[in-house]
């Protein structure tokens, strides 16, 4: 409903009528299977360059799935998938697309040798790439380059894992839940980073667990669970889809079947005497406690977070989404 | 082809520049060397062949080759992958294969001053007097039949875990020395060992190299047993590579 599956319908008419020159990538219909267990399933997504898009999604959505098929190291199962107007091998090849992969333990470095060797190396393996004092700038790890890969901390190493992301200057760079190491005051300066890279015309796509961190950092967020997005649209926008009002009040004896049948009410939670209830109008959830004559007290209405609605979108009972599939 | 070369450069630097590689790769066979030197009279001759110190010398390059491929290949090569490097790699221009190849070429680069420090090492130590063409011929000789030791090197790394990679190279290390005849000469082994000795690349490739100083022919068989391994297992190690590449492993 509303902005996200407009914003998606578009995408797809883009993508049909073949204006595919203004898409940084675009999936149709992309299933992928590990063994048994399906981890992408008939997933549609389609983002145009320039964007800065937020994958959001808790362990195992199906995150590092999409930028892997994204980035060739995978292959779909069935459907199709188009990277920069071709395929996303070639757009690797061609030296077009960056990324910054999700190491686990690792650091993602060669090990034993100097962050300016590393660097200086992956300059050379692209035919048109970035200069190594631009790329050093923006990481902003001029005072590391002397370092041995090795002894970096973890946010430092992530620094030069961004720098080798974007050392062949690419037109879409993926970040696969980029500040995992960093502390609070490293995020904040690397997301500082990011605008300013993508103010350049740059395609963004980052995965990320962290509400916050999708919300402030997007144009776009792209809920997935379970394979599936499940919500796709500014941060806001999100917001206002899923849950847009909570309303809790108190209530001597409180009929939950009728609360639950109050116009907008989307959910009920009764305590004792204290009720909570969502609603997507909340106006009109207010005027039928009235009307109803529900003796309530202390009400009172708050905008539900970007926390709540992606655990509404996430939660397995909710698996149709604001997209009223 | 420019980042071919410069990403084989850079590997080659890495391991040249590793103080714990070197100490290993030369250090073994130079330890062994004089340890060994004591096992036999140096000047007894093996096999009717060679004396006991120029057959040392040139299973020791044997050795040495073997260390530098398997250590190389095997167990750096493993720990880099699990730090997510090799995956980084794949997300740049340079194609898939390059960097099985550059990892080939890079283990074979490394092998070769390892055999011209061991020689050295070899007249320093071990008084082998031979003419200078000849130390040239036989770094060359066992340099070439060194690439089955490349291949393994970088299968091992591709196919153990990086914890478990050392003590499966170092297995590898000790049994192909000591099961190839490299430690003491096969002709003092029991029958059931000589018969294993004459499988294992190992043997085939010191064989080479008695074979060049004794000024014997060059048997064809020592060629077709090392040609028939770096087969093997080079097609093994594409198998496994395009295995891992499918499941975005590489």
């Amino acid at each position: 409903m509303l902005a996200a599956a407009e914003s998606d319908r578009q995408g797809h008419d883009k993508w049909q009528t073949g204006f595919g020159r203004d898409l940084a990538f675009s999936f149709q219909e992309v299933t992928l299977r590990y063994g048994q267990r399906v981890a992408l399933d008939q997933l549609d997504i389609a983002v145009g360059q320039g964007e800065t898009v937020a994958l959001l999604g808790p362990n195992g959505a199906g995150k590092s799935t999409t930028i892997s098929l994204l980035l060739g190291l995978l292959r779909p199962d069935t459907g199709k998938l188009r990277v920069l107007g071709t395929s996303p091998r070639r757009a690797v090849a061609q030296g077009r697309v960056g990324a910054m992969l999700q190491t686990g333990s690792g650091t993602g470095l060669p090990p034993g040798v100097r962050v300016e060797t590393v660097l200086r190396l992956v300059h050379r393996l692209y035919r048109r790439p970035a200069t190594f004092e631009a790329t050093v700038d923006l990481a902003g790890i001029s005072t590391l380059l002397d370092r041995q890969t090795h002894r970096l901390s973890g946010g430092q190493a992530q620094r030069v894992r961004f720098a080798i992301a974007i050392a062949g200057d690419p037109e879409l760079v993926f970040l696969d839940e980029p500040t995992a190491a960093m502390d609070v005051s490293g995020r904040r300066a690397f997301w500082e980073m990011i605008r300013l890279y993508g103010e350049e015309g740059r395609t963004i796509v980052f995965a990320t667990h962290h509400l916050e961190e999708a919300d402030q950092n997007a144009d776009r967020v792209i809920v997935i669970n379970h394979g599936r997005v499940v919500a796709d649209g500014p941060g806001a926008t999100l917001k206002a889809a899923v849950v847009a009002r909570r309303v809790r009040f108190v209530c001597d004896a409180p009929d939950r079947k009728l609360l639950d049948s109050l116009e907008g009410v989307t959910d009920v939670k009764v305590r004792g005497t204290g009720v909570v209830v969502d609603s997507l109008d909340a106006d009109a959830t207010v005027a039928a406690l009235v009307h109803n004559r529900v003796p309530f007290k202390d009400l009172e209405v708050t905008g539900a977070g970007l926390e709540d609605a992606f655990i509404a979108l996430t939660r397995p009972d909710s698996a149709q989404g604001p997209q009223g599939q | 082809m420019i980042s071919l070369l410069a990403f084989a450069r850079f590997e080659v630097g890495r391991l040249l520049r590793s103080w714990k590689f070197l100490v290993v790769t030369v250090g073994f066979p130079v330890v062994f060397y004089m340890l060994f030197l004591g096992d036999h009279s140096p000047g007894k001759v093996i096999d009717g062949a060679v004396p006991w110190r120029a057959y040392l010398l040139v299973s020791m390059c044997s050795f040495g080759a073997l260390v530098a491929s398997l250590t190389a290949g095997g167990a750096r090569l493993s720990s880099e992958r699990a730090s997510g490097w090799a995956r980084q790699l794949r997300v740049t221009p340079i194609p898939a294969w390059s960097y099985l190849v550059t990892k080939v070429t890079a283990t074979m680069l490394v092998v070769l001053p390892v055999l011209v420090l061991v020689e050295a090492v070899g007249v320093g130590f071990g008084g082998v007097n031979l003419a200078p063409s000849m130390w040239f011929e036989l770094a060359g000789l066992l340099w070439l039949g060194a690439l089955p030791f490349a291949f393994l090197g970088v299968f091992i790394g591709f196919l153990v875990h990086a914890e478990t990679a050392f003590p499966v190279v170092t297995a590898l290390m000790f049994a192909l020395g000591y099961f190839g005849g490299l430690f003491a000469p096969v002709a003092s082994m029991p029958h059931a060992l000589q018969v294993v000795a004459h499988t294992l690349p190992s043997f085939h490739n010191t064989a080479l190299g008695i074979a060049l100083l004794a000024g014997q022919s060059l048997s064809v068989v020592h060629w077709m047993v090392l040609l028939g391994y770096g087969v093997v297992l080079g097609l093994l190690l594409l198998m496994l590579h395009r295995r891992e590449e499918s499941r975005g492993l590489a």
